[in-house]
């Protein structure tokens, strides 16, 4: 397990420098020039065009630029924007946000997801099931941004059940909560159907038989030994998809304006903010690379025939 | 989840219905049908089977892969899926009462402390994500109410009796982690866990190879006598029953074809069917021979031919097997052969 942990983790590396490379390599190849507009109307003064340049190491080529940036990532350094704001306190104000959204959409996703992939595994072909395969077909074919306008729309202004976007820079719980169920429908689609198919296949298992032929009452024999093995797949299916949410989710926080990472990394790219964009997703690749190790992790505890000696 | 699902799970205690057999008489099937219902049609699995089994008997049902024989135990268990499955008629009586017309309730109560059974490929058969220990404590903690650490105490003693090797060790392993021939015993373990007076064994050696096998059949056979359990013993390995089993049916498409007693049946079978299985076997003294089999493949269940539903295979077939379906009858006292020609096949 130790070894294995370690071992993980130093497989990180390439996959993070990989990463960062072909981020720096993208917004490099950006056309533009940084110092435009600097200076309002005129051209920058050649002496503040000159410094400027050796601050950002603009003169050099790109192996070399890329190279200092990794020596200041390795020192915990994510880099500053072009106007002086590290972009590591821009992270530590908007990632809270993204992380609670995503937790957030996650237990959304995962509880209602669950419940009802149960009931409809249990009753296979009756009405609910039916019901529930075409309406999670429907959710799967409609891009976000049209569940979230459309949800804006009718939940927000005409029911008015709850806040068309977000007005705070830190939003409370109630005014994330529009924004968690557009941001987790998508995946509560996959969810219900993972857990239907995989609780419809371990019903005929050999091992619920055995359970039944002990005498167990079906509640136990479905809600524990069937739903114990359903939910494997299940888990690595929501720990895979909370690293997604953890990269913050660009369309929707766009949507309904919330100052997480996603709206950030948007705006970023936008106003060609190279430094911004290039630290934010080497985050990104980080945090996910961790999940994804916590998930395998899980896994095995899950699975007991799955070992990390 | 799973542990708080597993403590708010209602205890139950023995349930206050108690079961005595009359004369030792533990089990009767009477006249079972079973038809599946699928998209393609019914078919007929089980074509009015009859048969009687009392303490510390050991009936052996032997047959071909689709003979009807594995769902013949799991009617008896009431674990068969229905739908597909439908008994449209037929009674199967457990010390006197029927547990066919038995409420849902009370008849899963008599699963494990009543009737137990123990599967063929105990790899699948046991929930792959629990502990062995826990999967047999399972059964005292949930029909007994008795609570976790003793329920375990008492699982450690079954897998000690069932002589798995350093069981203390061993509880907490699972099952992927033992070898074929100690799953299976701790399927065992699981089944006589509560003492049940009937046990069903749905070829309990098929998935093992031939040392294990012999040692199984050794552990329930002992288990058997000590216990005095009836034991009906599903299988299609004639060398298996021959040392356990005090009297063989013979299954063919969902009837029994031949009812005998076990020394009987092997020294002169009634049917010629029975008589095909046993010169199946290959002996040590005809080497170099090609093996007799018998032609042909069992019936489709959906169109049982007319007549015996043997005669297509039959070498001895008459016109009267292709038009009358001989009824299982007694040949001479105490044989029981479906055969119009019983008479002459047992004198061959």
């Amino acid at each position: 397990m130790g070894t294995y942990v370690i071992r993980r983790l130093l497989q990180m590396i390439p996959v993070i420098l990989g990463a960062t490379f072909l981020i720096f390599t993208m917004v490099f190849a950006l056309p533009g020039d940084p110092l435009a507009g600097k200076c309002g109307e005129r051209p920058c003064p050649p002496a503040y065009a000159a410094a400027f340049r050796e601050k950002y190491n603009l003169n050099d080529p790109l192996p070399i630029q890329y190279g200092k940036y990794v020596g200041n990532l390795a020192q915990g350094d994510f880099g500053e924007t072009t106007n002086g704001i590290k972009v590591i306190d821009q992270l530590k104000a908007r990632y809270p946000i993204t992380a609670k959204l995503a937790l957030m959409a996650l237990a959304f996703e995962a509880i209602v997801g669950i419940t009802v992939g149960v009931f409809t595994g249990i009753k296979k072909g009756g009405f609910l099931d039916n019901l529930v395969l075409i309406s999670t077909l429907v959710v799967i074919s409609i891009p976000v941004f049209v569940v979230g306008g459309l949800s804006q729309y009718f939940l927000g202004v005409k029911l008015g059940l709850f806040p068309v976007t977000v007005t705070s820079a830190n939003p409370s719980f109630y005014q994330l909560m529009l924004p968690a169920m557009v941001l987790g429908s998508i995946s509560l689609a996959y969810i219900s159907r993972l857990t239907r198919t995989s609780l419809v296949e371990n019903l005929r298992s050999d091992y619920v038989r055995t359970a039944t032929a002990k005498g167990l009452r079906r509640r136990r024999s479905i809600g524990l030994h069937a739903l114990r093995n359903s939910l494997i797949p299940v888990v690595t299916f929501i720990g895979f998809d909370f690293g997604f949410l953890l990269g913050g989710a660009i369309v929707t926080e766009a949507i309904f304006n919330i100052p997480g990472v996603g709206g950030y990394l948007f705006r970023s790219i936008r106003a060609r903010d190279g430094a911004s964009v290039v630290g934010t997703v080497t985050v990104l690749v980080i945090v996910f690379l961790f999940v994804n190790l916590l998930v395998d992790l899980l896994y095995g505890l899950l699975d007991p025939r799955i070992s990390h000696d | 989840m799973t542990t708080t699902q597993d403590t708010t799970t209602p205890k139950e205690k023995t349930s206050g219905v108690t079961y005595t057999p009359e004369d030792g008489l533990l089990l009767e099937v009477e006249d079972l049908y079973v038809e599946f219902h699928t998209p393609d049609g019914i078919a007929t699995a089980i074509n009015g089977v009859s048969f009687d089994l009392h303490q510390g008997e050991s009936l052996a049902i032997l047959g071909e892969s689709g003979s009807g024989k594995s769902v013949t135990a799991q009617a008896i268990m009431g674990i068969l899926d229905m739908p597909p499955a439908v008994i449209p008629g037929g009674h199967i009586r457990y010390c006197g009462q029927d547990l066919l017309s038995m409420p849902e309730d009370q008849r899963r109560r008599t699963r494990g402390p009543e009737v137990s059974m123990i599967f063929q490929d105990a790899l699948s058969s046991l929930n792959p994500v629990f502990p062995v220990g826990w999967q047999i404590a399972e059964m005292f903690r949930m029909h007994r109410g008795v609570n976790k650490s003793d329920a375990l105490q008492q699982a450690i003693r079954l897998m000690e009796r069932v002589q798995i090797p350093a069981a203390r060790d061993r509880v907490k392993a699972y099952p992927h982690q033992f070898s074929g021939g100690m799953r299976q015993r701790i399927m065992i373990a699981m089944a006589i866990a509560l003492d049940p007076a009937v046990l069903i064994a749905d070829e309990p050696t098929t998935a093992l190879d031939v040392t294990v096998q012999a040692q199984i059949m050794a552990l329930l056979e002992e288990l058997q006598q000590e216990r005095q359990m009836g034991l009906i013993l599903i299988t299609h390995d004639l060398g298996v029953v021959a040392d356990v089993a005090d009297r063989i049916a013979v299954m063919y498409a969902g009837r029994f074809v031949e009812k005998a007693d076990v020394v009987e049946l092997y020294s002169a079978p009634a049917h010629p069917y029975t008589r095909g299985l046993l010169e199946s076997i290959p002996r040590l003294d005809q080497k170099g021979q090609t093996l007799a089999a018998i032609g042909g493949l069992p019936p489709n269940l959906m169109r049982i031919p007319p007549g015996c539903p043997f005669n297509p295979r039959c070498r001895r077939a008459e016109d009267v097997c292709r038009r009358d379906r001989p009824e299982l009858r007694e040949v001479v006292p105490g044989r029981l052969a479906a055969c119009h020609f019983a008479e002459e096949v047992i004198n061959a």
